[in-house]
């Protein structure tokens, strides 16, 4: 096996089992997606009142007390965010076999905006583990993460490692021949 | 290629290459900078909350530890790795590698450190980790007296120092270096 020969990675001409990895991590995502919304994720209790906060539920709280711009945030980030992840990734790694030519160009793009926003759907997590972590008043005010958190966290590992998984230049398998013939055409 | 150049590619149109902004030594200021910053954001209290008379407080690792014990380890073990060991080692690694590169010579394990940046700048969600301090604050704004700490001041520095860091890119390790 040939090595580069800065840094001693292994080169390989695609990354090894790239479209079945993609897919594995894009449906357990999928898959995990669903209890990560139907479960709470963060319990609020004040005084006599116990409250479970789901994903959407906590979202909706936000917009019916006012606080549009939290709303829409948490929306992007934990909602919007996530399900463009695995929607963009399945995407791709369907068209790598079904449609390799289909708007390369627009495709490669998507990869790159998937990989650039990825990483804010952490952002929910972090937040219900600060305010867990801080609102520690007893039976007067406290906050624990819900059964969904686990969910959503493994939701958002998950579409990182798809990310990762995935390879772009996949998006370019079989153009080739076009490539060379228009850089011939080009000298 | 000159500054601020930025070269792409003709098929895909990927950002191949960026013109050199930053030199080795101003890197390796900006990384002890941001170590600094880091050290201070890690150790102080991101928020504190007074309610009814008790206050609370915490800083990251005792809200990593929180998570932990509360139950939520594997959700404790992606924050710790993603605010926290990802991070160290951005900085870390760079420091190891940028202090001898500075003065003419090669560190140690140089190749497997650069990969390793390589990894810790794809788990670094620092910036996330900063947005959801805000976040937070915010969301309890109307309904305790939450407070900023120190720490959460020294978040938005580091912020702001790894995203200039991070602008020079790993490339201009492995010129330097040969």
């Amino acid at each position: 096996m040939e090595r580069c020969p800065r840094c001693g990675h292994a080169l390989r001409l695609r990354k090894p089992f790239a479209v079945q990895r993609t897919w594995a991590c894009v449906v357990a995502a999928a898959v995990l997606y669903v209890p990560a919304n139907a479960l709470p994720i963060m319990v609020t209790t004040n005084a006599l009142q116990r409250e479970e906060h789901t994903l959407l539920g906590g979202i909706h709280e936000l917009w019916v007390d006012g606080s549009w711009g939290l709303s829409i945030i948490v929306f992007i980030a934990s909602i919007a965010v996530p399900v463009l992840k695995i929607g963009v990734l399945g995407l791709l790694a369907w068209t790598v076999r079904y449609a390799p030519s289909w708007r390369r160009l627009e495709r490669a793009r998507l990869y790159r905006l998937i990989e650039a926003v990825g990483h804010w759907s952490m952002l929910d997590v972090y937040v219900v583990v600060l305010l867990a972590a801080t609102v520690r008043f007893g039976s007067l005010a406290s906050v624990a993460a819900g059964p969904g958190l686990l969910a959503f966290a493994s939701v958002v590992v998950l579409t990182l490692a798809a990310t990762w998984s995935f390879d772009p230049k996949l998006i370019w398998r079989d153009d080739d021949h076009r490539m060379s013939a228009a850089t011939l055409a080009a000298t | 290629m000159s500054d601020r150049e930025i070269a792409r590619c003709s098929r895909c149109d990927a950002i191949i290459g960026r013109g050199h902004r930053l030199s080795i030594g101003s890197v390796l200021a900006l990384t002890i900078a941001a170590a600094a910053a880091w050290l201070v954001a890690v150790t102080a209290p991101l928020m504190t909350i007074d309610f009814r008379g008790g206050a609370e407080s915490a800083t990251l690792p005792q809200a990593i530890l929180f998570a932990w014990r509360a139950g939520q380890p594997f959700v404790a073990f992606v924050a710790a790795l993603t605010a926290l060991i990802a991070p160290a080692a951005f900085i870390g690694l760079r420091l190891y590698v940028l202090a001898p590169l500075a003065l003419g010579s090669r560190p140690a394990g140089f190749a497997w450190c650069v990969r390793l940046l390589h990894q810790a700048g794809r788990w670094n969600m620092i910036e996330v980790f900063t947005v959801g301090v805000l976040l937070s604050l915010v969301r309890l704004a109307g309904l305790a007296d939450a407070s900023p700490g120190l720490g959460l001041f020294a978040l938005g520095a580091v912020t702001v120092l790894f995203a200039t860091i991070e602008s020079a890119g790993l490339k201009h390790l492995w010129w330097h270096a040969t």
